[in-house]
């Protein structure tokens, strides 16, 4: 049977995820310091700017992209997950991004199609 | 794979180091990076189906069920601490995985996520968008407040086609 793309093009690469995660949390947040009003319109921005950045790549995956942005006042906060999939083919990566006054927290997943 | 290997190499793919921007800095973990082993046994090369869609769809009632079952079992009346609550995120990750494996509904990849958090009057806000069919593929999730805490989870459920 013909491979019409190579393993390399269909591959969940963690670098180009990583890249793609930190530009979007640095373009919404970098150099702010926390406001309450404006922290839905950076989480949007965020999910949504690395999901276009993800779908730009044009590889055969589902992604799942969410972002927890948290003010910092000393409260602890903590995250686990589990994946039932083909260890083979999907992926996961996490970014943990803190300036002074908050936290953000990207994981993005992509699931082989 | 073990739990315990996985988290390791996690813990080995972990880098710190410093962002562009001053006074910030992140952090990067993820899973064993997907590749194919050639040690493998060979991929067995199946029939087609020719399935269109799935037989059974995610019963998300029952899932939401299974994650307030959960959450309100192990954090009932429970106070936050740091060691303790590591434990119980990936603890409470692998029961409902366990759970929602056990409802054998076929051919869907799951995604559990949990969160737990000390309740001391900060503001946080959890958002997540999904790049996939709105058909089949679908989520659920709960949470459970108590005076000293909150746990979030949110299980993504996801058709193999």
């Amino acid at each position: 049977m013909d491979e019409y793309q190579t393993e390399e093009e269909t591959a969940f690469v963690v670098e180009e995820v990583t890249k793609i995660i930190k530009d979007s949390v640095e373009a919404a947040l970098g150099g702010s310091a926390y406001q309450h009003n404006r922290v839905n319109q950076w989480s949007t921005s965020v999910v949504e700017q690395s999901l276009s950045q993800l779908s730009k790549l044009g590889k055969p995956f589902k992604y799942i992209a969410t972002c927890i942005i948290m003010q910092k006042n000393g409260a602890g906060l903590q995250t686990s997950c589990t994946c039932f999939w083909d260890n083979s083919t999907d992926g996961s990566c996490t970014v943990r991004w803190e300036n002074k006054s908050m936290y953000c927290i990207v994981s993005v997943f992509g699931l082989a199609i | 794979m073990s739990d315990l290997q996985k988290f390791q190499r996690r813990e080995r793919y972990s880098h710190g180091f410093r962002g562009r921007t001053r006074d910030s800095f992140s952090i990067v973990s993820n899973l064993d990076e997907p590749h194919h082993d050639d040690n493998a046994q060979l991929a067995v090369t199946m029939e087609n189906t020719y399935q269109m869609g799935p037989y059974r769809r995610m019963p998300i009632p029952a899932v939401t069920d299974i994650l307030k079952d959960v959450l309100t079992n192990y954090l009932h009346e429970a106070k936050y601490e740091v060691e303790w609550s590591q434990g119980m995120t990936k603890t409470i990750c692998e029961v409902i995985r366990a759970r929602v494996k056990d409802l054998m509904i076929p051919r869907y990849k799951i995604v559990v996520l949990v969160h737990i958090g000390q309740l001391t009057g900060q503001s946080m806000k959890v958002s997540s968008r999904c790049l996939w069919d709105a058909s089949n593929d679908t989520f659920a999730s709960y949470s459970y407040k108590n005076s000293s805490l909150f746990g979030l989870a949110t299980l993504y459920a996801v058709y193999l086609e």
